[in-house]
């Protein structure tokens, strides 16, 4: 009957002589090693598999979850897939809580050989069963050794499993396996912890954010370009996005010219990548979109998803060349180059203010902004208004999070709640608005010089828009209320507290 | 939970031989299997290199759930688990004399602790006795190897009328010929006798005498994994047929 394996990581390679010498009446016998198979270690970009302490193998079309000294294999392949999609089975049972948008992809590869072997006794009885996994890299090695229990045999179990245990001495998770085979192997992050001193320059800070942001952009150029999914692009996106409200939001840190130039600078970087962007939201929303609308009119909506695939294409391939280019690859490093030192920049005149006393002083006024628009929303203010105050929320945020490590992060964590429930409810009003103005315009691009469109797609769209009209209409109504969660005051005398000192 | 008996009151006659081969069949064919040795010799257990039971002692066997489980040995084969015997196993018949209930303690004491395996063998020791009784009641097929002689004849005849003076139900008893050598017309014409005599008794199979098998105590496994284009292997797996699937193979 199966019982529950064991496995130990040992660094290096196990000592199989030792071993098979190291129990009183009981003899390991090795069996000969099967042939030696290519293996690639799958996760996502940021590595939540790692981050969980589980490590995926992919070797000869099979795939092996190692988590908590236990391995639970699939015959499937898994590079390029995404967990949800892999055929059901256990692993896919097991990564039920992978990240949906993030593909499997090869973070490192090597070689792997299985050997299995067989405690015996005296009479040659096999009292324990094992296996030992050995994975190779250029860079080093690592054993991954399995006991299994044989009913009616727990001593010879637990004896072997001390012996494994002092073998691996004291090594647990999956991190030593990372030493060993990828040392070199880092972990990205998206949003990279920055250190900031109450008393540091104010353009030291938004420096170092805008270095740490620029280079977070890179680690996920290859990503777009491999198309592995569609988060390389959106975090791409993100990171430039924090270094413009960086450029904008800190005001008066660099000089006015070179403020002005910045900004052309990365909205010109972003541009390109906005309708990928786009593209891809419609397409990782397709089924929604289809949800929406009764069956009768899936045929349009159909033809028009279609053509949204081969415009993801193309824009793709534009926006991989460029990528790939020599020229943004130049624009790149002049960029990171410029933020590497803060004397490389032209200084404004609040360049030297103290970074707490400049958080606060921001921030308060940000938040003052906010509550000023919010406060003045009705049932009637036009949609515009409702737009600003997202605007406004979003710098809020922004502005909070660059600032985070100077404050207490409780506080902070009681302000972003009902915060981030307002920035989601204004951020879905938002969507709903742009994409019934996107579907208008689609509409308007497949129509002849008559302004006649084919009748299903027509169809189609026109009940979207009319579905889309009604949420974002709904979403609007719940603004208020949402609003006036994070009014409360509570939130109020938190935001006096940690950001408005009377005599400042 | 199927119970399986391989009995003879005839002792030598390859019931040890048949349970292992046969339970083994039955892992093989990926049913969880428990063999449980019921003869004091151990010769189950000696055959899948399982040491005997040190702690399954005295009535514990029919009393101690927790320690029946705890006896239990995995085999090196996949799906088959042995239950080896021990010395006290030949006093079951004082135990369960002492016992209320005496005639369905075995039955007992197997689903309490055998319930998770698909299929119990049980390798019973060749006599007439209230474990006997407790192994016919307990066990749904009773498979009864009879070698193709005069004494074993007598045996069976002996079995027959026994079930016939207790009222048991005959349709259990699925007996065969084993030890069988073609070139011997003792052997074809009790065969012969035999077949028209207990016409629904007999199953079609036979085990032939082996060298193959003989050797069980020198590789101490299964017949089929030293030699499984044995002719002996190939009888094995065709009474296994026969007794699982209905299957008759022309032999």
């Amino acid at each position: 009957m199966p019982g529950n394996n064991s496995f130990f990581v040992i660094p290096g390679a196990l000592d199989e002589v030792k071993f098979s010498k190291s129990f009183k009446g009981l003899t390991p016998k090795m069996n000969d090693a099967k042939p030696v198979q290519r293996f690639e270690l799958l996760d996502c970009h940021d590595q939540s598999l790692r981050a969980s302490g589980r490590v995926l193998i992919e070797a000869g079309g099979s795939l092996h979850l190692l988590k908590d000294g236990e391995t639970i294999s699939q015959r499937c392949k898994g590079k390029g897939k995404f967990a949800q999609n892999l055929p059901a089975g256990p692993v896919r049972d097991a990564l039920a809580d992978f990240p949906e948008l993030r593909a499997l992809m090869s973070v490192g590869a090597g070689q792997i050989e299985n050997r299995a072997f067989a405690v015996l006794d005296d009479l040659q009885k096999t009292q324990v069963r094992g296996t030992v996994m050995t994975l190779y890299s250029d860079r080093g090695q690592v054993s991954l050794v399995a006991a299994q229990p044989l009913r009616g045999y727990d001593r010879a179990f637990q004896t072997v499993c001390e012996y494994l245990e002092t073998t691996a001495s004291g090594v647990t998770g999956v991190e030593p396996l990372f030493n060993a085979v990828f040392p070199d192997l880092t972990v990205y992050k998206a949003k990279p912890e920055i250190r900031i001193g109450t008393q540091e320059p104010s353009i030291e800070v938004a420096t170092d954010i805008i270095r740490t942001y620029i280079s977070v952009a890179r680690q996920n150029e290859a990503g777009v370009i491999a198309d592995i999914d569609t988060e390389f692009l959106h975090d791409y996106r993100v990171s430039l996005r924090r270094v413009r409200s960086v450029i904008s939001l800190f005001k008066g840190v660099f000089s006015p010219e070179q403020t002005a130039e910045l900004k052309r600078a990365f909205s010109d970087l972003m541009a390109p990548t906005g309708r990928v962007r786009d593209l891809d939201v419609y397409l990782l929303e397709k089924e929604d979109y289809f949800r929406l609308i009764p069956p009768q009119l899936h045929d349009g909506a159909r033809a028009m998803f279609k053509q949204f695939e081969k415009e993801r294409t193309q824009a793709l391939v534009r926006l991989s060349r460029r990528f790939r280019s020599q020229a943004y690859d130049q624009q790149m490093t002049t960029l990171a180059k410029l933020f590497a030192d803060p004397g490389n920049l032209q200084p404004g005149p609040n360049a030297d203010r103290a970074a707490y006393e400049y958080a606060c002083a921001l921030i308060w006024k940000r938040y003052r902004k906010t509550c000023k628009l919010a406060r003045s929303i009705t049932p009637d203010t036009p949609d515009e208004d409702v737009h600003e105050l997202r605007i406004d929320c979003k710098k809020l945020r922004y502005l909070m999070e660059f600032f985070a490590p100077l404050f207490d992060a409780r506080a902070f964590k009681r302000i972003i709640k009902p915060l981030k429930k307002l920035q989601d409810n204004l951020g879905l009003f938002n969507d709903f608005s742009v994409q019934q103005e996107a579907l208008h315009s689609f509409v308007q691009q497949h129509s002849n010089t008559q302004g006649r469109a084919d009748a299903q797609l027509a169809l189609s769209i026109g009940g979207l828009i009319a579905v889309l009209d009604q949420r974002q209409k709904a979403e609007r109504d719940r603004v208020i209320a949402n609003f006036q969660r994070f009014d409360s005051p509570d939130i109020r005398h938190l935001f006096r507290s940690l950001f408005h000192h009377k005599g400042d | 939970m199927k119970i399986i008996a391989c009995y003879s009151n005839k002792g030598g006659v390859g019931k040890t031989a048949t349970s292992v081969n046969l339970a083994y069949s039955y892992a093989k064919a990926g049913y969880t299997v428990l063999l449980c040795d019921l003869d004091p010799q151990g010769a189950s257990g000696f055959y899948l290199r399982v040491k005997p039971s040190k702690k399954l002692t005295d009535a514990r066997f029919f009393e101690d759930v927790a320690r029946f489980t705890k006896s239990i040995r995995a085999s090196d084969f996949e799906g088959l688990d042995v239950l080896p015997a021990n010395m006290t196993f030949r006093d079951f018949d004082v135990f369960l004399s002492r016992m209320r209930n005496k005639r369905s303690r075995l039955k007992k004491a197997l689903v309490a602790a055998g319930s998770d395996y698909d299929v119990i063998i049980l390798d019973c020791p060749p006599n007439f006795s209230t474990l006997s009784e407790n192994i016919f009641k307990a066990a749904d097929q009773i498979v009864v190897p009879v070698i193709p002689t005069t004494l074993s004849e007598r045996t069976f005849d002996q079995l027959v009328s026994f079930f016939d003076a207790k009222k048991l139900p005959k349709n259990k008893l699925k007996a065969f010929f084993s030890m069988v050598q073609r070139r011997k017309t003792l052997h074809q014409d009790t065969m012969d006798v035999m077949k028209k005599l207990y016409r629904k008794r007999f199953l079609n199979s036979a085990i032939p005498f082996a060298a193959d098998i003989e050797r069980m105590g020198q590789n101490r496994a299964p017949v089929s994994v030293y030699a499984p284009r044995s002719a002996a292997s190939a009888a094995y797996q065709s009474l296994y047929d026969e007794i699982e699937n209905g299957v008759v193979s022309n032999t």
